[in-house]
């Protein structure tokens, strides 16, 4: 009697537990259909997309679902309404100093301002050359030029602000500047609404490497789409 | 009295804006615990699995088919890193030089401008070329502050660009460089500047028709 009584239990605990597993599996299989399609509708053209996985922790720039780039987080941290996931488009990018382009036009100063591939030219032999091609002042738009840190604004709302861990101290200002708009001013404008009437989603990531950061900025041209996880 | 009264309305200010700000900590803590939203898809409804299942299948073929074959070029501009590839595998990196970005105008109120970006997208390999001649276009002279020559003959200059040339359309082309030095810069006018043993490894790999992406 015992012993039916215990194999009754185990069969039931087996038929619970493989109800589970189903249920388990059946929301993956949601999941991954829903990225699936989400994705493909990215991969189909040729153009660059990203992908923020947010559970993943990582962000990564693709192209016909291979991944080009991927950066992962270091920290992020969120304010406002939470229902930001889906594709989204790059709408603005803003940034304390945005990088210039150099113009140049020769003939308009007395001694035209020497191209890149003239500043290029192999020195004189003899000339003192400096250690390492690195050292170069070059009249150009470089990684070393872009930003450490911005914002970008897409089309639902969502704006994401992207910053370096390892950049080096804001200052005491700088501290504060960003401990009022993350614990005050954020909090506040969530309550209230934002100025244009639409609720705000504020997702800051925060990358190991300035360069990782400056490279988000080089790669993230406006109009790009993506994928929020 | 006054003073009182002051600090009165000072103390009724600040505690009204700990209530505004504790409010909005509240509406906001909510808002963040449910962030990120893990279980935000509906599972499969039971009769639907094998539909569904069919669907993944199909979603990840497709996937798959839009990969390119064989082998093919990845061009970081940031980085200035050229990649060939296959599959996932990276079969040789190399060090190059992409565009300036600057912008050349023409002077002499003619308007023409240059922008020297390596363009960014998906590309093919569409022609091959030994020993390349360079036809130098106008903003080469105008950069120089050179007169633009009428006659093709002028124009045409030997061995700027290496010993291989891989044309991926509209002018541009990946090809060999003089200033081996300033590899990994941004330097160039657009095209993509590659030391001579890896052109020559690059140049005999891909084939004509091979995919070039570039970011």
């Amino acid at each position: 009697m015992k012993r039916t009584i215990a194999l009754a239990i185990l069969g039931a605990a087996a038929l619970v537990a493989i109800g589970r597993g189903a249920a388990v599996d059946r929301t993956a299989l949601a999941k991954t259909q829903a990225a699936l399609t989400t994705e493909y509708g990215q991969a189909k053209d040729s153009n660059f997309y990203f992908v923020l996985d947010v559970l993943g922790r990582k962000l990564e720039l693709r192209v016909r679902g291979m991944v080009l780039k991927s950066w992962p987080l270091r920290a992020m941290r969120f304010w406002g309404n939470p229902g930001f996931a889906g594709t989204v488009e790059l709408v603005r990018k803003t940034t304390l100093k945005a990088p210039e382009r150099i113009v140049i036009k020769p003939g308009d100063t007395e001694e035209p301002e020497p191209a890149p591939a003239e500043a290029a030219k192999p020195a004189a032999k003899g000339a003192a050359a400096p250690a390492s091609p690195a050292e170069f002042d070059l009249e150009a738009l470089e990684l070393k030029d872009m930003p450490k840190k911005f914002s970008l604004d897409f089309d639902n709302g969502l704006r994401i602000t992207i910053k370096a861990g390892a950049g080096g101290s804001k200052g005491l200002a700088g501290t504060l500047k960003d401990a009022w708009h993350w614990y005050i001013d954020l909090p506040l404008r969530n309550l209230f609404g934002s100025r244009e009437g639409k609720k705000i989603s504020e997702l800051e990531l925060t990358f190991e490497q300035g360069q990782e950061a400056q490279a988000i900025y080089w790669h993230f041209f406006d109009g790009i789409k993506g994928i929020v996880l | 009295m006054i003073k009182r009264v002051l600090i009165a309305v000072a103390a009724l200010a600040g505690l009204g804006f700990l209530a505004v700000v504790g409010a909005a900590y509240l509406i906001g803590f909510k808002q963040v615990s449910a962030w990120p939203p893990a279980e935000s898809v509906r599972p499969v409804a039971e009769k639907d699995v094998s539909r569904a299942e069919r669907n993944v299948q199909q979603l990840e073929k497709r996937m798959t088919a839009l990969l390119p074959r064989g082998l093919y070029i990845v061009i970081d501009t940031a980085a200035n890193r050229l990649y060939l590839k296959e599959g996932a595998k990276v079969v040789r990196e190399a060090v190059i030089s992409c565009g300036s970005g600057v912008v050349l105008e023409e002077p002499g109120g003619k308007k023409r401008s240059w922008v020297f970006d390596t363009p960014r997208g998906e590309f093919s390999v569409k022609s091959k070329i030994t020993n390349p001649y360079w036809v130098k276009p106008d903003w080469a002279f105008i950069e120089e502050g050179e007169a633009i020559p009428k006659g093709l003959e002028d124009r045409i200059e030997s061995g700027t660009l290496g010993d291989y040339a891989l044309g991926f359309g509209q002018g541009y082309f990946i090809h060999g460089t003089l200033y081996t030095r300033l590899l990994g810069r941004n330097v160039t006018h657009g095209c993509v500047r590659v030391g001579d043993d890896d052109l020559k490894a690059v140049f005999k790999a891909v084939p004509i028709g091979a995919k070039i992406y570039i970011y």
